[in-house]
């Protein structure tokens, strides 16, 4: 379980979040919802540690990692999908993949075998450079990096933003596989409110850099969706 | 002109010693080490004082240099580049005043010089390293006559350029290094010690510098202010081949070391030196990113 307590988070000095409080369910899939510029990539960067002036607490089953630094919360059991990928351009697939592992708790630097099952084109084309990937084999490369270093909790930013539909398909099932056969934790950014509600357990809605609304995923009426959603 | 190729190649080789440094904390750090030379003097000087005090030859000086300079880098990087990530000009000046500092502890005998003390191979004089023996012979090879010591600098270059391009790409800490280089956060955010990683590479590029002092000793005098005029030729080498890139790097110390070298014997030291700024400058002004700059998507 990931929680979350009166999280404020900066870039500089403009503050992004403003007493955040939020519980992420084991096991489950939490989405986040809201506008843009509500805060939800910086949620996301603050609870991996990459803001700056971070105060409030976050723990995680327990412990407290506010005082962490990313790669520690990293080793501590959290990956992270940034909003556009975070490839290495010049690293092969193979090489993204495997350098996810620096996070593994049993220092095992490899790619994961099950990966030829989840993404069988990158397994095809492990000495690929990752820039030479479209934008949803990128995306994948980029789950299955977060994947190889057998984390507890996955923090995925809009991982369908901008892709062909026929590639949102494979990456949606791939969520659904994550927490209901691997039993991860997935924080999960998404506009799209029909995956949200076929995907997640729970939800919650920020606005102006707070958390507005959470609450189980059936209670999200079109009411709720058109109140904090609709511009 | 084979003689003069060859020392070209020679003068390259030194090039690329202090480039190689610069290469990595330039590339994967983006500090301008402005007391990077300072590491190329101190090498020397380590040969200097390994030879007067331990007996120890040039070729015992080269791994003692390696240790002494990486470990100054490290703490070099501990207290104070560590501080200035992101602040570019800051890290200039902090290190420039570094240099200066480290200049003036040889210049006066680490302050003993004031309680009327002498430590021989310091001071602000000219010191010389006696080259041992089979390096001052001449091979002939293909008819050509070549100095063993300029071969001893290749050879020692092509080692540990070949050493510093498998730790960068077929290592763990090459990994860490090249994923800091282009995306320092989700480098963290992959479990990867950003802060160590750095510290370590700093370490190595001081070291690859003491070797190239090292080095340099064998053929020219050494002295205090040495290094200012290395840190020049180091940025311009590695701007040249374009920043992050190893390749580029020893292709641009290759090119210039040779320019130097064709027009400083075919004219003068000076012309020699105008015709490498030409170049240097030529290439900015049409390749502003350096000969092998970094492509992707």
């Amino acid at each position: 379980m990931l929680t979350m307590t009166n999280l404020e988070g900066c870039y500089g000095r403009s503050r992004a979040l403003t007493g955040v409080c939020l519980t992420v369910p084991k096991g489950q899939i939490t989405g986040i919802m809201g506008r843009n510029g509500t805060g939800k990539t910086t949620l996301l960067k603050t609870i991996m540690g990459l803001t700056d002036n971070t105060q409030g607490t976050i723990t995680l089953d327990g412990k407290d990692i506010s005082a962490a630094p990313s790669h520690m919360r990293a080793r501590a059991g959290i990956a992270y999908v940034p909003q556009g990928r975070g490839i290495i351009p010049d690293f092969t697939v193979r090489e993204n993949i495997v350098m996810g592992g620096f996070a593994n708790r049993s220092g095992r630097r490899a790619v994961p075998e099950k990966l030829a099952e989840l993404f069988p084109y990158l397994t095809a084309n492990l000495d690929r450079p990752g820039g030479l990937l479209s934008g949803g084999q990128q995306q994948q490369l980029a789950i299955a990096r977060a994947l190889a270093a057998e984390p507890d909790v996955v923090l995925l930013d809009e991982p369908n933003e901008g892709i062909q539909p026929s590639v949102v398909e494979d990456i949606e099932r791939v969520i659904l596989r994550m927490s209901r056969e691997f039993g991860l934790t997935v924080v999960l950014v998404e506009q799209n409110i029909g995956f949200l509600r076929r995907a997640a357990s729970t939800f919650a809605i920020m606005e102006k850099g707070r958390v507005a609304q959470t609450g189980r995923v059936e209670d999200l009426t079109d009411a709720i969706v058109d109140r904090h959603m609709t511009i | 002109m084979f003689d003069i190729l060859f020392i070209g190649l020679s003068l390259s080789s030194i090039l690329l010693l202090v480039a190689l440094g610069l290469a990595v904390t330039y590339g994967a750090m983006g500090i301008i080490n402005m007391a990077h030379g300072e590491m190329v003097m101190l090498g020397a000087y380590v040969a200097v004082l390994a030879n007067i005090w331990l007996g120890a030859n040039l070729l015992l000086a080269i791994p003692l240099a390696f240790v002494v300079t990486g470990a100054l880098g490290y703490a070099m990087e501990r207290m104070v580049v560590r501080r200035l990530y992101g602040r570019l000009l800051d890290t200039l000046l902090a290190t420039w005043g570094i240099a200066i500092l480290l200049q003036q502890a040889i210049r006066l005998e680490f302050g003993l010089v004031f309680f009327g003390l002498h430590v021989e191979g310091l001071g602000a004089g000219l010191q010389n390293v006696p080259v041992p023996g089979f390096l001052q012979a001449t091979l002939t090879v293909f008819g050509q006559e070549l100095n063993t010591y300029r071969l001893f600098i290749v050879a020692v270059t092509v080692v540990l350029t070949v050493l510093t391009w498998h730790v960068l790409y077929r290592t763990a800490l090459g990994m860490k290094v090249r994923a800091i280089i282009r995306n320092p956060q989700m480098a963290a955010a992959c479990g990867i010690d950003v802060r160590q990683t750095n510290s370590i590479t700093f370490a190595l590029g001081s070291g690859l510098a003491g070797v190239a002092g090292v080095l340099m000793a064998g053929f020219r005098s050494v002295s205090p202010d040495m290094g200012a005029t290395m840190v020049v030729d180091g940025f311009m080498v590695v701007v040249t081949g374009g920043v992050g890139s190893l390749l580029g790097t020893v292709a641009a110390a290759g090119i210039l070391g040779e320019i130097n070298a064709l027009t400083a014997i075919t004219f003068n030291e000076i012309t020699g030196r105008a015709a490498v700024l030409l170049v240097v400058i030529l290439v900015i002004l049409l390749k502003p990113a350096g000969l092998f700059s970094f492509k992707g998507r």
